[in-house]
């Protein structure tokens, strides 16, 4: 689905390139979870995904992007769009409707989705973001949460093939979060929607991303799927990445030689574990 | 230090976005507020520094009615952080915005005073000074932040939600300095975080909020253990407490990997010698 | 204030105009109001923007407006009265004239300022956007625009209160009385004001973007603009109204 080749690339006037000879291979249906420090080039990795980068943001671009077999040199922005629907760190700003149902139907409006189609893809994307009973208030009377959603839901009413969301979570409670997360796992899941999501909440991330990218200075420190990357939450914790806690017992009780024993990644896991260990 | 009496607030008629709160903070503790969005956190924590007034009840910090002084009197006494540093800083380097917030309390603070606190603080955060803040990250212009808050030498510290947007290495870092300005200086610290674990690592006391109420108070350990409570407020205790509640007994109170590993381990010691 | 802009929704007549019906007649009765030289006229006219306020369900608002508009009011009248000298004194140096002048004045600024307010209240301005496009055949670039810095203004003074709230607990006298005072410290939090708002402004550009800015053409909405009887109603008042301020 999507195909990255040694991708470099440095924005006009910033000293150090924020993406360094990034490689990866996303295949379709995939949920990847991107982390990584401050400044590890996670925005621009989005950014470069989406077409943004170099479209909107200018700089110095090497290597190449493929998107659905479109190079994102080549292609327009827009088109890009047509298959990668991106949900923007910053919730507020990227409304720009005073209404949700207009802001579902801007998108479906300017790709030309005939009349007859617009009512059905609006009720299924209100439907699965679960937000049918917001569809005639205005922006301004909803919550930061509720808000996210019908940032989340204008981009499902496009149907992408790739849905891309940088730290959709940011503002949002432990419950909202979850709630965000469980909708992206349905849509993964449900729908053979590919998820691409950059999120600094590791226990989310574990729990509902089968694959995880990690970035560092621009680089990829470690990918792969979830487990394989956690079990280095040691050398994680070391270049600033936080791993989940029930992870880290794993890792602290085969330290102290209680034995081995793969990573867990929620607590139902953990329980298991260490009933095990009890037995 | 900090009462609320019977405290209600509203931003229009008939609305009500806090209710009948009533809680004492005493000086030197570390106060966590949590709740899900909506449940009245940072109404509350404003209240406290009394940028809002009550529209019932009565708020008394530092002796004073805040009802009745002004917030900026306060200010040198008390230290806000907001979520988003870019509201707090307003000057073009690093060493100018730490003067700035000294300049601004204590007026009657000579030059020299100031550039020598100021040093000391830019150099314990690692700080040349000259820095831009509008050219850092958001991690990075948050402590700045702290840093202008904390030149200052607040005796209390309020916190709306200060680590929402950072990594874990500068998550770590703010609280970190937070907590040893609680422990060395006895910095009295009230703070709204999302981040069970943090709370769970810094703060001794919670206050937990939903609906604009206040549904419990207590220490961060009981109250993370009370299911219905942490369903009530649509919170989830941190991984390990919920590890330890579910294996239950022999298992009370480990909160940390440590004490929960140390736990294990005796257990398994404990199991071995008895087959 | 930070709500003037803010779309009331509800279902009165003036809200199922046509957007661009709407504009017109505020822009009539702001033309009436500077056309006409006669007070009673210019009473009407005030009268009339309060039952537009009324009909639309948004009287407080207006009233709100109305309280927002004394100050200056106040001010303008006094200079007004000073600084005319023909006619016959009444009291001091003050003259009949000089109060016909200072009133008409007065009122024609607040008859020229509600209508417009209230019709921003009334109508959501993807629709005024839309209806621009769609029926005046208006670039959709300038009519994003617009849209987008009417969106803004809320934001916008909704983010200067938060700052000014942040620096308030940090000791800036933003608590004064002393209003002078306040606009001095108001100043230095330009920078921080303009550099979130570029940056909020980027995003936006960017979010419409990846929803198909470029492709949106006159025939892209999905709701239609066509013009009803009310609004063949309210032309016939607008022309009534001008007929009036000319001929009265």
């Amino acid at each position: 689905m999507i195909k990255i080749e040694s991708l470099t690339f440095q924005y006009d006037g910033g000293g150090e390139p924020a993406l360094r000879d990034i490689s990866l291979d996303v295949e379709p249906g995939g949920f990847i979870g991107i982390i990584g420090p401050a400044g590890a080039g996670k925005t621009t990795l989005a950014r470069a995904i989406g077409g943004m980068v170099p479209h909107h943001y200018k700089g110095d671009f090497y290597g190449s992007v493929i998107v659905d077999s479109m190079d994102t040199v080549e292609n327009r922005m827009t088109d890009i769009s047509r298959v990668v629907g991106t949900v923007f760190q910053d919730v507020e700003s990227q409304i720009i409707s005073s209404v949700v149902e207009d802001e579902m139907l801007y998108g479906l409006e300017n790709f030309g989705i005939p009349r007859g189609e617009i009512e059905e893809r609006l009720t299924f994307a209100l439907r699965q973001v679960g937000i049918e009973d917001l569809r005639c208030r205005t922006i301004a009377s909803l919550s930061g949460g509720q808000r996210q959603k019908v940032a989340i839901a204008s981009i499902i009413a496009l149907r992408p093939k790739v849905l891309l969301l940088d730290e959709p979570t940011g503002e949002l409670d432990p419950g909202s979060s979850r709630m965000v997360f469980s909708l992206l796992k349905e849509m993964n899941e449900r729908y053979g929607l590919t998820v691409i999501v950059i999120e600094q909440k590791i226990m989310l991330l574990s729990e509902f991303a089968k694959q995880l990218i990690v970035l560092n200075e621009g680089k990829i420190y470690c990918s792969g799927p979830v487990r394989q990357v956690l079990e280095r939450a040691k050398e994680l914790e070391g270049i600033g990445v936080n791993c989940p806690r029930v992870a880290s017992l794993a890792i602290s009780l085969k330290e102290a030689g209680c034995g081995e024993m793969p990573v867990c990644i929620n607590v139902d896991e953990a329980e298991t574990m260490v009933r095990g260990l009890l037995r | 230090m900090i009462s609320l009496e019977k405290v209600s607030f509203g931003y229009g008629e008939g609305s009500s976005t806090v209710r009948d709160i009533s809680f004492h903070i005493e000086k030197g503790e570390f106060v966590a507020i949590l709740g899900a969005n909506g449940a009245g956190k940072t109404t509350t924590v404003k209240l406290i520094d009394g940028l809002l007034k009550p529209t019932k009840g009565k708020v008394v910090i530092n002796g004073l009615d805040t009802s009745k002084t002004r917030v900026s009197e306060r200010a040198r006494h008390v230290g806000f952080l907001f979520q988003n540093p870019d509201r707090q800083i307003c000057r073009n380097t690093v060493r100018e915005e730490l003067a700035f917030g000294l300049e601004t309390v204590k007026k009657d603070m000579s030059r020299e005073d100031i550039d020598r606190r100021v040093g000391e603080v830019m150099e314990s955060f690692g700080f040349s000074g000259d820095e831009e803040p509008f050219s850092l990250s958001r991690g990075e212009r948050q402590r700045v932040a702290l840093a202008s808050v904390i030149t200052v030498q607040p005796e209390i510290m309020i916190l709306d939600e200060p680590t929402t947007g950072l990594d874990y290495r500068e998550c770590s870092h703010i609280m970190d300095v937070i907590s040893d300005m609680n422990r060395t200086m006895g910095t009295t610290v009230v703070m709204v975080c999302h981040d069970m674990e943090v709370v769970m690592s810094y703060a001794r006391r919670a206050l937990v909020m939903a609906g604009g109420r206040l549904l419990a108070d207590g220490t961060v350990r009981s109250v993370f253990r009370d299911t219905e409570l942490m369903l009530k407020a649509s919170l989830l205790p941190p991984q390990i407490t919920e590890l330890s509640m579910r294996l239950g007994k022999g298992f009370e109170n480990a909160d940390t990997v440590g004490e929960m590993t140390a736990r294990i381990c005796s257990e398994m010691q404990v199991r071995r010698a008895g087959r | 204030m930070k709500d003037l802009f803010q779309y009331t929704a509800g279902n009165s007549v003036i809200h199922r105009m046509n957007p661009l019906t709407k504009i017109l007649l505020a822009v009539c009765i702001c033309a009436a109001g500077f056309i006409s030289d006669n007070i009673f006229y210019l009473l009407f006219l005030l009268l009339l923007d309060m039952m537009i306020g009324l009909a639309a369900g948004v009287f407080k608002k207006a009233l709100s407006i109305l309280k927002g508009l004394l100050k200056v009011s106040i001010f303008l009248f006094i200079l007004q009265v000073l600084f005319v000298r023909r006619g016959t004194p009444v009291f001091w140096i003050i003259t009949d004239e000089g109060l016909m002048l200072a009133a008409k004045v007065v009122l024609r600024l607040i008859i020229a300022c509600i209508p417009l307010a209230l019709m921003l209240a009334v109508t959501q301005i993807s629709d005024l956007a839309n209806a621009l496009v769609q029926v005046l055949h208006l670039p959709y670039k300038y009519a994003f625009t617009l849209t987008t810095s009417i969106r803004f203004i809320p934001q916008f003074m909704e983010e200067m209160g938060d700052i000014m709230e942040a620096q308030t607990a940090r000791g800036v006298e933003f608590d004064t009385k002393n209003g002078l005072k306040k606009i001095g410290l108001v100043l230095p939090l330009c920078v921080p004001l303009l550099i979130s708002s570029v940056r909020r402004t980027d995003a936006t550009a960017v979010a419409a973007e990846v929803r198909g800015f470029e492709l949106r053409t006159t025939k892209s909405g999905f709701k239609k603009y066509p013009f009803r009887l009310i609004d063949l109603a309210a032309f016939l008042i607008c022309a009534a109204l001008i007929a009036g301020a000319v001929l009265l």
